[in-house]
């Protein structure tokens, strides 16, 4: 029995190797790096504390891709998760070819950031957009609006296109969901006369509710960590209108070679994610993540 | 089976042999390049190989965005190429580290040809009085106008920026909702690089002799031109932003803007008959502006230290830099007619092969002009990471994000901290 202890360690060795070398190395890694002067272009790598860490809260500019972060996050989390919740619906429906449009509506989230970006540029563009020759047309504008370049509708520009690209993913987590409720508790509710929202409000919301959660955390997780489609779209601009803290990290670490404070500021986002993890979980009731057996 | 094994070890030996003596006469070195052209640069590569027949050259490419850092990942892991292409605003940072070789000690045949090079470009290649480079490409940035609407509206090439003001709002009081197409992209260095162009049309200056920043001073032409272009974007609206110069030829494509500030080679794709449908409307001005000066760059040809530990390695790739930026300049004028690419060698406004490709697309005499006037950069070993801060500032600033004054007085503060690291004082 003993001889069977001391060899169970054994077993995993083949899984904790893989997560010591590419997840608890890099990370320790990122850690040393974040308390040393790692700036490519001057010599030595000298221990210098938490004065990166420092530097990176002096830095308004950082503090300016913070809101952005938290002011992204706090619009595209939910509108994705509500998004996917409404087209898990559609597809849930039955109608002819439901099949292919299944498939279909996975496209964006199939695509990389950088074509997302391409194709959102080409609807937005202030010359040449789609969106405003389509309001031209329409008669709403009598001049070009300026999607990409005027901080309001750039925020705006890509918080769109940012959702697109998610949507897809929220909806077929919802639509496994929503599959898997009971049929029978709908019969039950029609028969005490519940009404459509009442039966979405009683019935289907408890069912869901789990991966409702789910989801909120893991897309507030994406949109934290987002960098591809808002830099491919906007650069980060106007100004510093749609620099999200991710992109940051890449713009200390490969435009200003500034490796330790790409760290430091790897390891705040890091921390602000599980802010937003801890905050989520505590907001939603316990009783979502309790068994029928607990 | 006896007689096979020992044809087999006699084959072996008469091959060996053969490849030692191979190995003995040929030199090799690499050549490491961003991608653009490889076809023509691995013929001009076979090309000098067959003219020279004891060098052996290996072509290195990397992607434009992924070229800066994974050359100095390749310096820093010791595993540094012999002949590569380098930026302008990196030769001070990797000449003072040791990884650039200069001229004068690695190949000091070469130094001659900087007679004939535009002064901007030999200030790029040169650190510390040290030549560094023959070119592969150089430019500069131009004022850019549709001739056949200023026609149109009977409105003369602005001479001033407050020409280009008053052009601009004639042109919107006739309909017109931008009439100038501004490349803004922060994270570009074009985007940097076409301030300081404006600047020095006006006869400004961005630092002093001493590295001291003068363009936080409100009496300095660097400050009332952001005033000018925040002006231009939030009072006069005048100004239609675009994220890439890609699209700056296109938007200029659609015959509703009549002014842009881009790189020459941005020119040529405009007047581009087979793609463009407003093509040979779009003609160069002088950078309007007391000066008219421009900003001009060169990317150049350069040696490695680590090529110069091997006396044979680095004779052939001297060689190879002098066939591919010097000797007759048949590769920069290949360059130059084939791709409509950019040239230092001064030399080449005369050749006709150069003349007659460029005529289609530009005014070659009066680039000519521009060239000789055309200033360099301040390049530092800190230059390009500032920059990297400063941009985003302007950027702000055009769009009245921040006051001028913010934008100036932080962009200084940040120069003043990263020479003080670097320097020392």
């Amino acid at each position: 029995m003993t001889r069977r202890a001391n060899t169970e360690y054994l077993w995993v060795l083949p899984v904790l190797i893989p997560v010591f070398l590419f997840t608890l190395y890099p990370v320790a890694h990122a850690l040393w790096k974040s308390l040393h002067r790692s700036q490519v272009l001057l010599p030595g790598e000298p221990f210098v504390g938490l004065a990166n860490y420092a530097s990176l809260l002096n830095d308004s500019t950082i503090w300016a891709s913070l809101r952005n972060t938290l002011g992204f996050t706090l619009v595209a989390a939910p509108i994705t998760v509500v998004v996917g919740l409404g087209v898990a619906y559609l597809l849930l429906a039955n109608y002819p070819g439901r099949i292919y449009v299944r498939s279909v509506v996975l496209l964006p989230w199939a695509l990389p950031g950088a074509i997302t970006a391409v194709i959102w540029i080409w609807v937005f563009h202030p010359s040449w957009g789609l969106l405003n020759h389509g309001l031209r047309l329409a008669g709403i504008i009598d001049r070009n609006l300026q999607w990409l370049t005027q901080p309001d509708l750039a925020r705006f520009a890509v918080a769109v296109a940012h959702i697109w690209a998610q949507f897809p993913f929220a909806a077929v987590l919802m639509l496994a969901a929503l599959s898997s409720i009971d049929s029978t508790l709908y019969s039950a509710a029609a028969i005490d006369g519940a009404n459509a929202w009442q039966r979405f409000r009683f019935v289907t919301l408890p069912q869901i509710s789990t991966m409702i959660a789910v989801l909120t955390v893991y897309e507030t997780l994406v949109a934290v960590t987002s960098y591809d489609v808002t830099y491919a779209m906007t650069g980060g601009g106007p100004g510093s209108a749609t620099t999200l803290l991710a992109f940051q990290i890449w713009k200390q670490s490969f435009s200003m070679l500034n490796f330790g404070n790409g760290a430091a500021l790897a390891f705040l986002t890091a921390l602000l994610s599980l802010i937003f993890i801890a905050l989520i979980l505590w907001a939603i009731p316990a009783e979502l993540f309790r068994t029928d057996d607990e | 089976m006896a007689l096979h094994l020992k044809h087999l070890v006699r084959v072996a030996v008469v091959l060996a042999l053969a490849l030692a003596s191979f190995g003995v006469a040929q030199t090799d070195i690499d050549f490491a390049v961003w991608n653009y052209s490889l076809d023509i640069v691995q013929d001009n590569i076979e090309k000098f190989e067959s003219e020279n027949p004891d060098v052996d050259v290996t072509l290195n490419d990397y992607t434009w965005p992924d070229y800066h850092d994974t050359m100095v990942l390749r310096f820093r892991g010791n595993n540094a190429p012999d002949t590569l292409y380098v930026g302008q605003d990196w030769l001070p940072a990797w000449a003072s580290a040791g990884w650039l070789a200069p001229f004068d000690e690695a190949c000091p045949d070469l130094t001659q040809y900087a007679a004939d090079a535009a002064n901007y470009a030999v200030n790029d290649m040169t650190y510390q009085d040290q030549l560094y480079g023959l070119p592969y490409y150089a430019d500069t940035i131009s004022f850019l106008y549709n001739g056949a609407i200023l026609e149109e509206h009977g409105i003369a090439v602005p001479e001033t920026w407050d020409d280009v003001l008053q052009a601009s709002l004639q042109l919107k009081e006739a309909g017109m909702d931008h009439p100038f197409v501004y490349e803004y992209g922060q994270e570009l260095p074009n985007f940097f690089d076409a301030f300081v162009a404006q600047v020095y049309g006006r006869g400004g200056d961005m630092f002093d002799e001493d590295l001291n920043p003068v363009f936080n001073d409100p009496e300095n032409a660097a400050f009332q031109h952001l005033q000018w272009l925040q002006e231009a974007v939030t009072e006069h609206d005048i100004m239609e932003l675009v994220p890439h110069e890609t699209d700056v030829i296109r938007t200029m494509n659609t015959g509703q803007h009549a002014f842009s500030v881009v790189y020459n080679y941005v020119l040529a794709a405009m007047n581009e008959e087979a793609t463009q449908p407003r093509a040979g409307e779009f003609a160069l001005a002088l950078m309007p502006g007391e000066a008219h000066q421009t900003l001009g760059f060169a990317k150049f040809y350069s040696i490695s230290q680590a090529a110069t530990n091997d006396a044979d390695k680095r004779e052939a790739a001297c060689q190879f830099i002098e066939y591919m930026g010097g000797g007759d300049y048949s590769i920069a004028t290949r360059w130059a007619a084939e791709n409509g690419l950019g040239f230092a060698q001064l030399p080449l406004f005369e050749d006709p092969a150069v003349r007659d490709a460029w005529n289609d697309w530009i005014d070659v005499d009066l680039l000519r002009e521009q060239v000789a006037s055309a200033r360099t950069g301040t390049w530092t070993e800190w230059t390009s990471i500032w920059s990297a801060y400063f941009r985003p500032l302007l950027a702000q600033a055009m769009v009245g994000e921040s006051t001028v004054e913010e934008a100036m007085n932080s962009g200084a503060a940040r120069w003043i901290e990263y020479r003080e690291t670097v320097r020392g004082n």
